[in-house]
């Protein structure tokens, strides 16, 4: 009875939860990669990574050494030519290798974050702008010089959906709405300051496709910067941070870096599960949010107005609405429920999991 | 089968005979599932699988998931489609028979019912000790039963309700259970499957699949692989995308809405707005809030939401008229917002600039509380709003006063939002058109720093600052070091100014160059420009040969001047500009009726173009003293417009001189010679923001 024939096959092929371990073999550069990483933090990794079957795996679900990364990127002086770590990154992402590339986009929202706060204050940048040309002639390559489109649908039509009433004659004939939704890259062997926020924005889509993919962490950090970059941070919560570590300032935000930050964003608040995780994480995109909100206010840009005041609506939408769909699931088993993946995680906290 | 809740314990029914479950109860207490199964099979005849789904259904009501678990393992799934699928395929042969078929039909649907709940509330116990994946597995296999016992669809009348119930319930919920096991991907295809398969599903649940598919689609982050080819039906639209799919889910949804078909859920709404505000398609959106019937969808928020749309697609006028509604004294006054853009539509049209002025007097007045920080937005547009202001005011006291106080404004605005840097731009810009062309540059550099040089009009302004103070080598470096930070498609302004800079140093031939180079660039879009480029970027021919024919009617090369002009004109027949350059060509070669006449023609198209009025006086100057006064009223208007045009200023004094007011022709003479600045080499409101 049913036409789409991809789908019997589909729960039988479930990825394992370490879906790449097959793959490792094809990833020669894995030693290298290591061994380079070893030395700029300047201590052994630890075993769980070195012994790993999947090393990157493991290393992008290491909280440990990756914050020891993320600190490093933060010190103030990082980003320059010869930032050894934006070297590690930059040749990280060249091996072409999926996990690997992975990894490094686990990077790019404090990398993008430090990157536009610091560029206007003119430090020398070659560091990160190296890493962010690779992010970007990655999309170019792939995306050949075409631009990201869809079609508009028209109900008119009948689609695999639904069924149109107009008899087929009746049918209007004109040609489909074709929408950019991404204009085609020209390639760049240079940041000039004018394309800045277009190659971080392409660097910033390339992360959504990932965005699956990526650990909470990441994310968290991607939140944050939005925050700073949006300028409307709590006064208090900036005294703070002045002290803890440089976190972003306001920067100007085109279209060109609204757009992705908006689609990350979306991600971030409303597509996640009721893991208690991601539940900090809806908090802190919600937060994110609001303030891109508020600066779209500022900068009195009605695109921007639209989309993220629709999205606040749905997080409040969301937050009011446990489970709509009590007809299938019955309420009692929400809690029931979540208890049972709090013990769960208890136990799994040690091994890497596939959400963080 | 269903269990009634009687005082005296569970009465388990099924196949038309009862069973009291207390005694059953007792025996699973003490864990002898064996036992209560054979007393149920022997009690109601029912066989192995149906008897265990009785009893793990008990269990599993009565919360004991676990228990329940070891019940459902013990069924054999396969066996028992097996049994069922003949009987229920069998289709009726003849009317003869019908009876008896219906009959077999709905015992043996009863039998498939308990078998595929059971299976069902085996995934549903999985999924209460968190284990989706293996609960997805179940679930699936609850599908993958009923599609081979009806081969054709479910068959919306024949069904038994609680089968149904059943199917409706495991189609609605493996999509969640592959979602909670963390596999969007397969998540996507159940859902898809859901929707396109026979399932017989009821409008509601269907909506509900689709809603959640919709958030899927949108926010989960996994790139859907199109509907395979089996699911396209002939000359049906096949969404290519994560975006077409949700979009065209969200127009079905909406129109289900309007069609009084669906319960109003807000949230559809919503999510329509964020897919095609991102995709730039604020248009289309516009199209559906436009669609909605009155007294479907709260009017303060439509108005709002479609003014924000209008504006994204520069209807200003649309926006605005609605704008104007909603801040009516009867609907909401004082929604910040909505003030603050009724007030930026105004501040881009001086006709309008008086009335931005009172919304954004508003806006300030109702900045307080949690909204403080929207003061500085309120103050920046009526900064804007009065400089607008100041253009068109009668009087010179009118415009002074409006100009002090635009500054004022604006000053304020970045004393309480220091760090936006947009406001940095404003004051250079509100200086410089001014004259103040020293506070001007400052802000301009002020801005490009504040920006990291990466937003282009401020290099741009700054350029044409130092173009006014006659410091031209200087703009021509800040010029040559935003072309570095552009790409050569963006170039085309840069490039323009640059050849107008060259003119005004009187280095023809590089001016020429300059021009060439913007040609070969106009000539290169032409070719690469599909439509899927965006058009912002593509430099304004016409501009470029209007800008040739000035330079070389400067230059007096006239059949130069005739080949720009007429291309020119192809582009644009009627320009001020264009007329101009001819005036000057007949007045070259001493035909003055048609020179007049050429700048007679401008000043119709433009009355404010300050070259011709001018180039008029100077023509009614030497005709000698019976039109003198009316070429002193020509100088006078065109020194209104542009006090800086010194040529305005020497003929000025020509005409007093020879109308014998030597004092008055000494002063202008004096301010022709005394003249530091110029305009800029192009109006400032050629920037664009």
């Amino acid at each position: 009875m049913s036409n789409d024939d991809s789908s019997s096959t589909t729960i039988s092929s479930f990825p394992p939860s370490n879906p790449t371990t097959t793959q490792q073999r094809q990833c020669s550069q894995y030693d290298s990669v290591l061994q380079s990483l070893t030395q700029i933090l300047g201590s052994p990794l630890p075993d769980s990574i070195t012994l790993s079957d999947n090393p990157p795996f493991s290393l992008l679900h290491n909280h440990h050494i990756t914050t020891q990364i993320t600190n490093l990127l933060l010190s103030p002086s990082s980003g320059a030519g010869d930032d050894s770590l934006c070297r590690w990154l930059y040749d990280t992402f060249q091996s072409t290798c999926p996990d690997l590339q992975l990894l490094v986009l686990y990077f790019l929202p404090t990398l993008a974050g430090l990157y536009l706060s610091r560029s206007i204050s003119r430090q020398p940048l070659a560091g990160f702008e190296a890493v962010l040309l690779a992010l970007y002639a990655h999309e170019t390559t792939s995306r050949g010089n075409q631009p990201l489109t869809f079609t508009l649908p028209n109900l008119t039509y009948p689609s695999i959906y639904h069924e149109s009433k107009s008899p087929v004659k009746n049918r209007p004939t004109e040609d489909p709405e074709v929408v950019v939704f991404s204009q085609a890259l020209e390639p760049h062997g240079t940041v000039r300051s004018t394309k800045r926020a277009r190659i971080v924005g392409v660097a910033l889509e390339l992360y959504f496709s990932k965005i699956a993919l990526m650990p909470l962490s990441s994310k968290l950090e991607f939140c944050r910067f939005c925050i700073a970059w949006s300028g409307f941070k709590e006064k208090d919560i900036e005294k703070e941070e002045e002290e803890k570590e440089e976190m972003g300032r306001r920067v100007p935000l085109p279209w060109e870096l609204l757009q992705p930050i908006l689609r990350i964003l979306g991600h971030c608040l409303m597509g996640g599960g009721e893991h208690e995780r991601w539940k900090e994480m809806k908090v802190m995109a919600n937060d994110a949010v609001n303030c891109i909100y508020e600066r779209a206010l500022h900068d009195m840009n009605p695109q921007a107005i639209l989309a993220s005041r629709s999205l606040l609506s749905l997080g409040k939408m969301e937050d009011e609405i446990v489970w709509e769909t009590s007809s299938c699931l019955p309420t009692s088993t929400t809690t029931s429920y979540n208890e049972t993946v709090a013990q769960v995680q208890d136990v799994e906290k040690n091994q890497p999991v596939n959400q963080d | 089968m269903r269990l009634k809740g009687d005082d005296d314990g569970t009465v388990v029914l099924a196949n038309g005979l009862s069973v009291k479950a207390s005694d059953d109860e007792v025996k699973l207490d003490e864990g002898d599932i064996q036992e209560a199964e054979s007393s149920l099979r022997e009690g109601l005849s029912l066989n192995y699988e149906e008897a265990r789904a009785l009893l793990g259904r008990l269990e599993y009501q009565r919360g004991n998931v676990e228990a329940a678990l070891r019940v459902f393992d013990g069924i054999d799934l396969q066996a028992a489609i097996q049994r069922l699928q003949p009987a229920l395929s069998e289709k009726p042969s003849s009317k003869r028979n019908r009876s008896r078929t219906e009959s077999l039909h709905s015992v043996s649907q009863h039998a498939a019912s308990l078998v595929l709940e059971a299976i069902y509330l085996k995934s549903m116990s999985l999924l209460k000790l968190g284990k989706a994946a293996e609960a997805a597995q179940e679930c699936k296999s609850v599908l993958d039963a009923v599609e081979k016992m009806f081969q054709h669809g479910i068959p919306g009348m024949m069904v038994d309700a609680k089968l149904q119930e059943t199917v409706s319930k495991a189609v609605e919920l493996l999509p969640e259970l592959c979602k909670q096991a963390g596999h969007n991907q397969e998540a996507l295809s159940c859902y898809r499957r859901a929707l396109l398969s026979h399932w017989n599903l009821d409008d509601e649940c269907c909506v509900r699949i689709q809603k959640k598919f919709v958030v899927l689609l949108l926010y989960g982050g996994v790139e859907a692989t199109p509907p395979s080819l089996a699911a396209q039906t002939d000359g049906a639209y096949v969404p290519k995308n994560n975006l077409e799919e949700a979009i065209l889910l969200l127009m079905m949804l909406l129109k289900k809405w309007w069609l009084g078909k669906t319960r109003w859920d807000p949230s559809v709404m919503e999510h329509f707005t964020f897919a095609l505000s991102l995709a730039g398609q604020t248009s289309v959106l516009a199209r559906q809030f436009e669609e909605i019937l009155p007294g479907m969808y709260p009017r303060c928020d439509r108005w709002f939401s479609l003014a924000l749309c209008y504006h994204a697609e520069g209807q200003n006028e649309a926006a605005l008229n609605l704008l104007r509604k909603f801040l009516n004294k009867n609907e909401c006054p004082n929604d910040l917002p909505a003030i603050l853009f009724a007030a930026k539509i105004c501040s881009e049209d001086s006709l309008l600039a008086s009335e931005g002025v009172e919304y954004a007097q508003r806006a300030i007045a109702n900045a307080h509380g949690v909204n403080k920080h929207l003061r500085a937005v309120g103050l920046r547009y009526l900064g804007l709003c009065l400089g607008k202001l100041g253009k068109i005011a009668f009087s010179d006291q009118e415009r002074s006063c409006c100009q002090v106080e635009a500054l004022k404004a604006l000053d304020e605005a970045i004393a309480q939002e220091g760090q936006n840097s947009d406001l940095l731009f404003d004051l250079s810009f509100e200086y410089a058109v001014q004259y103040n062309s020293n506070a001007a540059l400052r802000f301009a550099k002020e801005f490009i720093d504040a920006t990291g040089g990466s937003i282009s009009k401020g290099w741009i302004l700054l350029a044409l600052v130092l173009s006014a103070q006659r410091r031209y080598l200087e703009a021509e470096v800040v010029i040559d070091a935003a072309i570095e930070q552009t790409a050569k498609w963006e170039q085309g302004p840069l490039l323009r100014i640059k050849a107008k800079l060259k003119a005004a140093q009187s280095l023809p031939m590089e001016a020429v160059e300059a021009y060439r180079l913007l040609l070969a660039l106009v000539q290169a879009q032409r070719k690469s420009f599909g439509f899927l480029r965006s058009t912002s970027d593509r430099i304004n021919e016409f501009e470029v040969w209007q800008g040739l024919a000035n330079l070389y009617s400067s230059l007096s090369h006239w059949r130069d001047v005739e080949i720009c002009l007429e291309k020119a004109k192809m582009l644009k027949p009627f320009s001020a500009a264009t007329f101009h350059v001819q005036g000057s060509k007949h007045e070259a070669h001493g035909e003055t009726l048609e020179a007049s006449a050429s700048y007679f023609n401008a000043l119709s198209l433009d009355l404010s173009h300050v070259h011709c009025k001018v180039s008029l006086a100077s023509l009614l100057w030497k005709r000698g003293s019976k039109a003198l006064p009316v070429a002193r009223t020509f100088l006078t208007d065109a020194l209104k417009v542009e006090p800086t045009n010194r040529m305005a200023w020497y003929y000025l004094g020509m005409v007093h001189r020879d109308e014998r007011r030597l004092l008055e022709a000494a002063d202008c003479y004096q301010a022709a010679a005394m003249l530091e600045e110029s305009d800029p080499v192009e109006s400032y409101s050629s920037i664009s923001s």
